[in-house]
């Protein structure tokens, strides 16, 4: 993926308006208060500890801070993260 | 999410706990070989425990050699291995099962009979009169018709105005309202005489209607006729009318006790024998019945074995208690033996005065000698003797 290809897909979602998750392949990530995160569009997690947590994305590495953090669920696109967050970093 | 739980469980899941230092890398090729791991909790440094459906578990082998990394399982839970558990105990979950049946089958019928209400009727005759039309422990609640059984015993027992059959769990509360007794109203329109009810000396006749045939301070006996409702006149034809009178009199009653000095008291010795006895449905078990006390007291004490609440089983356990006890001669003083009369002639004469009387005078005479004590009461009250008589 060139970044003239995605430049173009980018200016492409901006004029159709069409979702940028999709058609950029970059994560979608949903917080709920700070007791749950669900990240879509994953490729994998890169660390795992009680206190934090990186994922891969599309678009870089999302790393999440927190305490007691566990993964409720894992699956090829989606993952979801529950716990005390403090810090979302990208 | 929940109805995924719900899957899982009825699939079964293990909880594993995964040992490697690329613990990372474990879940990454899970989740890409399509295995569904969830619950990832992070123990220590190198340990994780997760949960894991049943059919993935054995697809993690290549897994773990791929990352180095050690699984074993902490827990079996689901629907499979409860399944499993009930298959390997069948005796007990089966007997168990018809348990609840048995129960469930028991608590359909009646098992207690409980009557609410009654004063002067016998609770017994109730029983009995509900016996006959159906209504009898041990009867199964589904057949019962409530509202003919309520006619049924209304119509046979006169002395009942009003019944209701409650079914509360086992028990049956049959709540009965009696018909009030006093004497026979006569109607306003009816003609009566007005007649003494005692025997009494007349303080004060105040006819409202009615003719008069005796006057204040007259001697009058019991069913003497005290105003008549015919009336006589001169010239006219004789009529009759509904008397009114209130008839204020003095009245006398009259008591005697006697008690002897020497009394054969009985006291508990102490001693207790218990017996008991177990009743099922109408059957009874029971072992020896039989007390060597020369005098006892007998309590019987009837308790449901089982019951929840309104619950109750036809399972009984009889207990008879036994308390035995010791004859013994006691003398009393003259004074106590007074003090005795005295109590037991008030109680007695409180029962046959009414209650709107006025009490005038109320005199106790003692008369002693060496072995006993008499006494003689007498009370002057004045009350109303007046009672109306239908003229036929």
């Amino acid at each position: 993926m060139g970044k003239r290809s995605y430049k173009l897909r980018e200016k492409l979602s901006n004029t159709f308006e069409l979702p940028k998750d999709i058609v950029l392949d970059v994560s979608k990530i949903i917080i709920i208060g700070t007791g749950q995160i669900t990240v879509e569009n994953h490729k994998g997690i890169i660390e795992y500890s009680e206190e934090l947590i990186r994922i891969n994305t599309g678009s870089g590495i999302t790393a999440l801070h927190g305490k007691n953090l566990a993964i409720k669920t894992i699956f090829q696109e989606e993952i979801t993260i529950t716990g005390e967050i403090t810090n979302i970093e990208f | 999410m929940f109805i995924i739980r719900i899957w899982n469980y009825l699939r079964g899941y293990a909880i594993i706990i995964v040992k490697g230092l690329k613990i990372e890398r474990f879940i990454n090729l899970a989740v890409v070989n399509n295995i569904y791991i969830w619950d990832i909790e992070k123990l220590d440094y190198t340990t994780v425990k997760a949960k894991i459906g049943l059919e993935n578990f054995r697809r993690l082998r290549d897994i773990v050699r791929k990352t180095d990394s050690s699984v074993s399982i902490l827990n079996k839970r689901g629907f499979p291995f409860i399944l499993r558990n009930i298959r390997r105990r069948k005796l007990f979950y089966s007997s168990l099962f018809l348990l609840f049946v048995f129960i469930y089958i028991m608590s359909s019928f009646v098992w207690m009979i409980e009557i609410v209400g009654t004063k002067n009727v016998d609770n017994e005759n109730i029983l009995r009169c509900l016996y006959n039309e159906g209504l009898k422990e041990g009867s199964w609640k589904g057949r019962l018709d409530r509202r003919h059984i309520e006619n049924q015993v209304l119509i046979k027992m006169p002395e009942l105005s009003w019944i209701g059959i409650q079914i509360k769990g086992t028990k049956a509360v049959v709540e009965v309202v009696e018909k009030s007794e006093g004497p026979p109203l006569i109607s306003r329109t009816d003609a009566c005489d007005i007649i003494a009810a005692k025997d009494g000396v007349i303080t004060k006749l105040l006819v409202l209607s009615g003719d008069p045939l005796v006057k204040d301070g007259d001697s009058v006996r019991k069913g003497q006729k005290l105003v008549t409702g015919t009336i006589l006149r001169e010239n006219l034809e004789p009529r009759q009318i509904h008397s009114i009178a209130q008839v204020s009199a003095r009245t006398w009653y009259e008591d005697a006790e006697e008690i002897p000095l020497q009394q054969i008291g009985y006291r508990p010795s102490g001693k207790v024998a218990r017996q008991y006895k177990l009743k099922l449905l109408d059957k009874e078990f029971s072992g020896k019945r039989s007390v060597d006390f020369k005098d006892f007291n007998e309590y019987v004490e009837e308790r449901h074995l089982i019951s929840f609440g309104d619950y109750v089983f036809p399972i009984k356990l009889i207990e008879y208690r036994f308390e035995e006890l010791v004859p013994e001669l006691k003398t009393i003083t003259v004074d106590e033996a007074k003090e005795r009369c005295a109590e037991r002639l008030n109680a007695r004469i409180k029962l046959r005065i009414p209650e709107d009387a006025v009490i005038l005078k109320k005199d106790i005479d003692y008369y002693t000698d060496k072995k006993s004590v008499k006494a003689k009461i007498s009370v002057e009250v004045l009350e109303d003797i007046g009672v109306k008589q239908k003229i036929y």
